[in-house]
């Protein structure tokens, strides 16, 4: 994997570092979640399970890490995570373990399943908030949110000025084509819809499937080959061979960055979900890209 | 007359595959765009040769069964496919060619149990314990899968489903080249076996009295017709109704001698399978569909229409 990791993490922490301090003041908190379900809570929770990789990481950005007692299997950043008790993969609540923490404050993923499993825990007497965090702009909106209902109000505002300064900055005009592929069989590239979509746009290039709205979409190979991007971008665990194994289809040959090599290996950590660390992804992409532009 | 229809539609179908796609190539430059040479024209081929063998391996198997809804996926060869497939995705069995590899290996493996379970209780591979085997193998097949999804990482797994719902993107001339070296011998087996098939359609004790050597042919038609099956989940995933339809439509016109029946099926299934995949290329371009889902929706009224004709008195 390319050096800069130990940049993010030290961006990391200058954004933790302005969440201390500034605990909840006295009285109701009220907020609306991304189900419209206005929830209050009388005072800071003090105990938060949270059901979405995504936002564990943003309670821990924002200082309220040593509030989380719950996460699930998949939530592996913060490193800080893994000393959490793991209540299951967040799909499918599994409503016994997360009670089993004595929660104040549940986080989960606004799907239809989920909103079941809100109203449930609502009988149990536990609040609940459903957030649906899949573009950049949700980011600094969550962050202001849990900001108030952990107690770190200011360190919320803090991080959503950092992140809506990421999109008010003028985008660098359009350079490089870029492919997006998530999958090789069947293709699968990632359009509008997507976080990655934006953070390609926020770096100054361009996705050829820009038209596409759906995150992700099944296209044809032959849709890639005569779009003719100037460089294929993956997402990709630290353990990623480049390029990919199925480079060597004879079928994928036929683009022409396949077969000139012309691999942008994103690490998932970073790029794989939208997170309050997307000022250090847009400009490691700008970086990457400001690469291939000039060979 | 009905020979030449069918060839012109065959060519009709491999013609419009090729002119037809989501990438606009002018008509003049068909013959030097590269993308029509490495992508196009080999995927038509591909579309028709699986098209073909599917549906021949229907045919044979709709013969030895003696029961109209055997289809290449019913004995087990899915689930065997399915489960090599997500084996190979979560264990990250590598190389370019882990998938289809792995994916031929489980149907060859599933297909291996249903004839020995078919074995059982005397050799005689009887349809009816042929079926059951099948069923149950492909069932045991399924639920391992599962079980491996629910608890490796979801999304790559997810897209093993999507591989398995059939598409022919991995479509080249290296694939044809395997395929149509591999496809000649079982369809040369089922074609060598269409007197006996015959025979076979009037009962195993009046085909033993006829001169058919029974228990051999029944073993090389569901060894012939399954190795068909599996080279073709291998490198297009699950096709369904093709094997299932083109059969019957081959039966309504040309009649029940197998020695027509075999070669019309696989002029059909491959006139279908190319049209169904031209289908899944361009109507929603440049998105795509699984070819299997264009295929069942193409397959289900038809199979309506010919179910309610064998209905009327």
């Amino acid at each position: 994997m390319r050096p800069g990791n130990s940049r993010f993490v030290a961006g990391l922490a200058l954004l933790a570092a302005c969440g201390t301090g500034a605990p909840g003041r006295p009285g109701a908190l009220a907020v609306t979640d991304d189900a419209g379900r206005r929830v209050t809570l009388a005072a800071p929770a003090a105990r938060v399970v949270s059901l979405a990789p995504s936002l564990t990481e943003l309670l821990f950005a924002l200082g309220a890490g040593p509030q989380v007692v719950g996460r699930t299997t998949w939530c592996r950043y913060p490193p800080a995570a893994a000393a959490v008790a793991d209540v299951g993969d967040g799909l499918n609540p599994n409503l016994e373990a997360v009670a089993a923490r004595r929660p104040d404050l549940v986080l989960l993923y606004h799907s239809p399943l989920n909103e079941t499993a809100a109203a449930q825990l609502a009988r149990l007497g536990i609040a609940a908030v459903l957030l649906r965090q899949d573009r950049h702009a949700d980011v600094a909106r969550h962050a202001r949110l849990l900001g108030v209902l952990t107690g770190h109000a200011a360190a919320g505002d803090s991080i959503g000025r950092v992140l809506d300064s990421v999109v008010a900055r003028p985008t660098p005009p359009a350079g490089v084509r870029v492919a997006f592929v998530v999958w090789d069989a069947p293709p699968t590239v990632i359009g509008a819809g997507s976080y990655l979509d934006e953070l390609v746009t926020l770096a100054g290039g361009a996705n050829v499937f820009h038209d596409l709205r759906p995150a992700s979409a099944t296209v044809s190979l032959e849709t890639i080959a005569d779009r003719d991007p100037g460089v294929i971008a993956i997402l990709a665990d630290s353990g990623a061979v480049v390029p990919p194994v199925w480079a060597r289809r004879p079928e994928w040959r036929a683009v022409r960055a396949v077969r000139a090599g012309r691999f942008l290996v994103l690490p998932a950590d970073l790029f794989g979900r939208p997170s309050p660390r997307a000022p250090e992804a847009v400009a490691e992409l700008r970086r990457l890209l400001a690469r291939e532009a000039t060979p | 007359m009905k020979w030449v229809v069918l060839g012109l539609a065959a060519a009709g179908a491999l013609g419009a595959a090729v002119v037809l796609g989501p990438a606009a190539i002018p008509f003049a430059e068909l013959g030097t765009s590269p993308i029509v040479r490495d992508l196009r024209l080999p995927r038509a081929l591909l579309a028709f040769l699986v098209g073909g063998a599917l549906a021949t391996a229907g045919t044979g198997l709709q013969g030895l069964l003696r029961n109209p809804l055997a289809d290449p996926f019913l004995l087990g060869l899915s689930g065997g496919a399915g489960l090599g497939a997500v084996l190979a995705i979560a264990l990250g069995w590598g190389g370019p060619w882990g998938l289809p590899v792995a994916a031929f290996a489980g149907a060859v493996g599933a297909m291996v149990l249903v004839y020995r379970l078919g074995l059982v209780g005397g050799g005689a591979l009887d349809p009816r314990t042929m079926l059951l085997a099948g069923v149950a193998v492909g069932a045991f097949a399924a639920a391992v899968t599962t079980a491996i999804v629910s608890l490796a990482e979801a999304s790559q797994l997810r897209n093993a489903f999507l591989w398995l719902w059939g598409g022919l993107s991995g479509a080249s001339w290296q694939t044809l080249a395997v395929l149509a070296a591999y496809v000649p011998v079982p369809l040369a087996v089922l074609a060598a076996a269409a007197r006996p098939l015959d025979l076979l359609a009037l009962g195993e004790e009046p085909a033993r009295y006829l001169g058919a050597d029974v228990e051999r042919v029944k073993r090389r038609v569901y060894l012939a017709a399954s190795l068909l099956t599996a080279a073709a989940v291998a490198v297009s995933g699950v096709i369904g109704f093709v094997g299932l339809l083109v059969p019957h439509l081959a039966r309504l016109v040309w009649g029940h001698r197998h020695r027509a029946l075999l070669p019309a099926a696989f002029l059909g299934g491959g006139t279908l399978l190319t049209l169904a995949d031209t289908l899944a290329r361009t109507v929603v371009a440049p998105r795509e569909l699984p070819v299997g889902i264009v295929t069942a929706l193409v397959g289900v009224p038809v199979f309506a229409l010919l179910l309610r004709r064998w209905g009327a008195p």
